[in-house]
């Protein structure tokens, strides 16, 4: 675990010795491991029955990052038939804020740095506010009940994303996940991709910055305006020309951010005299001369709303939650659903839990990422944790550290890419059974059979369904039947 | 039903090509390690850091030679194995370590390594778990956005256990299950108990290298050790990145960098003959951030300049100069008074990373350049 050095020494002593004044000032009403956020969460345990992913089992893998060994008896107690209970659990997830989520919250507040103002991100070391933006993202992940919320808080750091490395994002990020991510995560579309087309981390990223037409000869910076197009928004073979992306780069001339170097480091701002401001035509749309900064307005107008933006976006849903090769008509559905709602993220997930191939289709068959199947495990497991860093190791390994993607695609959610990866999910498997991963990550195996009824009944609560003979077989002659589980390819899949 | 290992890893396994990058860090004084022939402006501004011309190992009929240190590497020159390049680097101006040596990781002003996006996006099936090391403590920039890479000091990380007991059971249950899964995690496991099982044979016979080839104890000559043995053990091993650090030689240079290339030299001379007829498939590029001042400084050192050298060796290599050592003279010197650079890195990496199976990804390797 690397450590934070000099500078923010002194604010984060401060900071602790705060809460420690507070935490006495709570004592009396809760555990301390409650307020600080740590230590597994108890509820009564029921292990799935089905002899494949029942219902439950199967929409519990899809939208969150894994069952808990309590999650299936809560969701099956929501409602008499699995239908419905199903029904219950996703209108629940559709509705984070009304999740109460104390415990993940409380654990992430103490990460100070990715709380500070925009500006003041710049004080601290850039290595120490990547470490505390991957522990919030894998506390919240691990730990939050709002599973659904972070799982499309993950969804589009990848659609959006930015590799942290690249010049200022290493100070920006941490800002873009709190106020473009996460505060649009489960929002409206256009609103999304609105804040990330002006969030400085963005304007750094894909050089919006440098983006400027101050006289006859300097050429726009085309590289957010393409992306844009091809990433964000209307997609490869959406229907846009290389003339399209130019006249979009042209719109956006002159919208810059200040370095570093600089007052005020961080402030968006636009700058007219670096603007373009002849007439432009995108996507057959006319934009009159004179425009200014309300160029920027009336292109995200044009993109968002092309037809070809929801067929695209419901294609990545539909391959998150579905399948690697979901259905045209599951596309066409969520599609519908994303235009007629003019871009509302619930009324579209809503779409995609409705279709057909969602609740009917194939089970288990979507490859645990490596950051899914590690927080599966630790979910799974009901593991303390109470050293996120020492998972990082796991997840550079297997090239899927948060916010470490290089290029603007983001991390590819297909599972062919990832099979390379097995060596380092046995590894890791082994360890976090024997408690091997760090002394500041716990299992207790014993404990977790007890819950569950014994060998059988932990597995069914990991694979969400009964083992079959061949797995009961070789968790038995294993001698170690949590790390054989964890380890097996049935926990590779969700 | 326990699966057979078939002997051969699929896709990128036995017909791997590796390439090994090693990173000289804190910039290794390109006119010391690559010193030029029957220049007098160089005995004129390196009173007493100059190599004398009677030592100098000739490279042909280039104008520059080779250290005397290096007389490993100049026999791997004169067998056709090495290419020296002059006069070369970054577009980096700042002379800044960190800057330098970040840009020159990441292959220009973009995010991850140009190792990691060439892992990545390189033609063929996907990486291996094996198919990317640091040795080291710490993975590398050059490295950052790999889709498989490790850091490791010994093979002894390659291991299903990570500490206590042993994993033979567990390893032979899992191929019992994986033998079953009808999905693409059915070979992927096999390729995976395969490479297993041929480091676990590595580390139990603890072959000594061979042809000869004698190592030190160094760390950077531990690495290299390390590095042969896996190629040789067919892992799928595609990248490998270590450093040799120490080069920053503001104060006593001479004293500071000789042993560094007596280690370098013998380091890359021992790999070269443990590896023998398999460095047709290898490939080391040796490469600094920048190269010194061309004038010495009062403390006997050199300050932080452009225009360094790279070493390549292996593969395809003939025995090569590219790039001669500039006149020295006030005009053609930059900034204040270094050797230019003539020769961006990238233009000698691309012709490297294409014979390693780059294919069309160069634009997602170096989109800048």
């Amino acid at each position: 675990m690397k450590e934070q050095k000099s500078d923010e020494v002194s604010r984060r002593a401060f900071l602790r010795g705060a809460a420690g004044v507070a935490l006495f000032a709570t004592s009396g009403c809760e555990k301390v491991e409650d307020w600080l956020g740590m230590g597994p969460e108890e509820g009564p345990v029921e292990p799935p029955s089905g002899e494949g992913l029942d219902l439950i089992s199967h929409v519990v893998n899809r939208v969150t990052f894994g069952s808990t060994p309590s999650e299936y008896a809560r969701v099956k107690a929501m409602a008499e038939t699995q239908r419905e209970a199903v029904a219950t659990y996703l209108e629940e997830q559709l509705a984070p804020e009304e999740i109460e989520d104390k415990r993940a919250h409380r654990a992430v507040r103490r990460l100070e740095a990715i709380h500070a103002p925009l500006g003041e991100m710049y004080e601290y070391k850039e290595a120490f506010l990547l470490e505390q933006l991957t522990r919030a993202t894998l506390i919240r992940a691990t730990r939050s009940k709002r599973q659904l919320f972070e799982i499309m808080a993950h969804f589009w750091s990848d659609h959006f994303n930015i590799d942290i490395s690249k010049k200022e994002c290493r100070w920006l990020k941490a800002a873009d996940d709190r106020e473009v991510i996460r505060k649009h995560a489960m929002g409206n579309f256009s609103d999304l991709v609105r804040a990330s087309a002006l969030s400085p981390a963005m304007l750094w990223y894909l050089d919006g910055r440098e983006n400027r037409k101050r006289d006859e000869d300097e050429k726009p910076n085309e590289n957010y305006g393409r992306e844009l197009l091809e990433l964000h928004t209307l997609g490869v073979g959406g229907g846009y020309t290389q003339q399209d992306v130019m006249e979009v780069a042209r719109c956006l001339t002159g919208w810059t951010v200040r370095g570093k170097d600089r007052f005020f480091k961080g402030k968006v701002e636009f700058d007219a005299k670096a603007h373009d401001d002849g007439a432009k035509l995108v996507l057959g749309h006319e934009i009159v001369a004179g425009g200014g900064a309300k160029d920027l307005e009336e292109v995200l107008e044009i993109v968002c709303g092309h037809p070809a933006t929801a067929r695209h976006v419901a294609r990545k849903l539909c391959l998150r939650f579905i399948a690697d090769e979901p259905s045209e008509e599951s596309v066409d559905e969520v599609a519908k659903a994303f235009s007629a709602s003019g871009g509302d993220i619930g009324t579209i997930l809503r779409a995609v839990f409705a279709t057909g191939e969602f609740l009917d289709g194939a089970r288990g068959q979507k490859l645990k990422r490596p950051f899914e199947f590690i927080v599966s495990a630790l979910r799974g497991t009901r593991a303390e944790v109470s050293s996120e860093m020492d998972l990082v190791d796991y997840l550079v390994r297997m090239g899927h550290a948060p916010f470490q993607y290089p290029t603007p695609d983001g991390y590819p959610d297909v599972a062919s890419p990832w099979t390379g990866t097995l060596l380092w999910r046995w590894h890791f498997a082994i360890a976090l059974s024997r408690n091997e991963v760090s002394k500041k990550i716990k299992v207790d195996e014993a404990q977790l059979i007890e819950k569950a009824g014994g060998i059988a009944g932990l597995a069914s609560c990991l694979l969400g369904r009964v083992p079959s003979d061949q797995e009961k077989a070789a968790m038995a002659r294993s001698g170690e039947p949590l790390a054989l589980l964890l380890a097996s390819p049935g926990f590779q899949w969700r | 039903m326990a699966m057979k290992g078939t002997g051969i890893i699929s896709g990128n396994g036995d017909e791997q090509r590796t390439l090994v990058v090693v990173f000289l860090r804190g910039g290794a004084d390109g006119l010391t390690l690559v010193p030029p022939v029957g220049n007098r402006e160089y005995y004129k501004v390196r009173p007493t850091l100059s190599v004398p011309e009677n030592e100098i190992l000739k490279l042909g009929e280039a104008n520059c030679g080779l250290n005397p240190a290096f007389s490993g590497l100049h026999q791997i020159y004169r067998d056709g194995g090495l290419t020296v390049v002059q006069a070369v680097g970054s577009n980096d101006d700042t002379r800044s370590h960190f800057y330098a040596q970040d840009l020159m990781e990441h292959g220009g002003q973009i995010a991850g390594g140009w190792l990691g996006r060439f892992l990545r996006y390189r033609e063929g099936s996907p990486p291996s778990a094996l198919s990317a090391i640091a040795l080291g403590k710490a993975m590398p920039e050059v490295l950052r956005g790999a889709p498989a890479a490790t850091v490791m000091e010994s093979m002894d990380t390659f291991t299903l256990g990570s500490g206590s007991g042993s994993t033979a059971v567990l390893q032979k249950e899992l191929g019992a299950l994986y033998g079953l899964e009808e999905t693409i995690l059915g070979p992927a496991a096999r390729d995976t108990l395969e490479a297993l099982g041929r480091v676990e044979k590595l580390r139990r016979d603890d072959l000594p290298p061979m042809n000869g080839a004698d190592y030190g104890d160094d760390a950077f000559s531990r690495g290299l050790r390390q590095t042969a043995r896996l190629v040789r053990a067919k892992v799928g091993l595609e990248a490998v990145s270590l450093d040799l650090d120490g080069w920053d030689s503001h104060f006593a240079q001479a004293t500071l960098i000789k042993p560094l290339m007596t280690r370098l030299s013998d380091g890359l001379s021992a790999f070269h003959r443990d590896l023998g007829g398999l460095m047709e498939n290898v490939t080391v590029v040796v490469m600094t951030e920048f190269g010194r001042r061309v004038a010495e400084n009062s403390s006997f050192g050199t300050d932080h300049g452009r225009g360094g050298t790279m070493f390549v060796m292996g593969g395809s290599e003939r025995g090569n100069v590219l790039g001669e050592v500039p006149e020295l003279e006030t005009g053609i010197l930059v900034g204040p008074g270094d050797v230019p650079v003539v020769t961006d890195y990238r233009e000698v990496l691309k012709p490297i990373l294409l014979r390693h199976g780059a294919g069309k990804s160069m634009a997602e390797i170096f989109p800048e350049a």
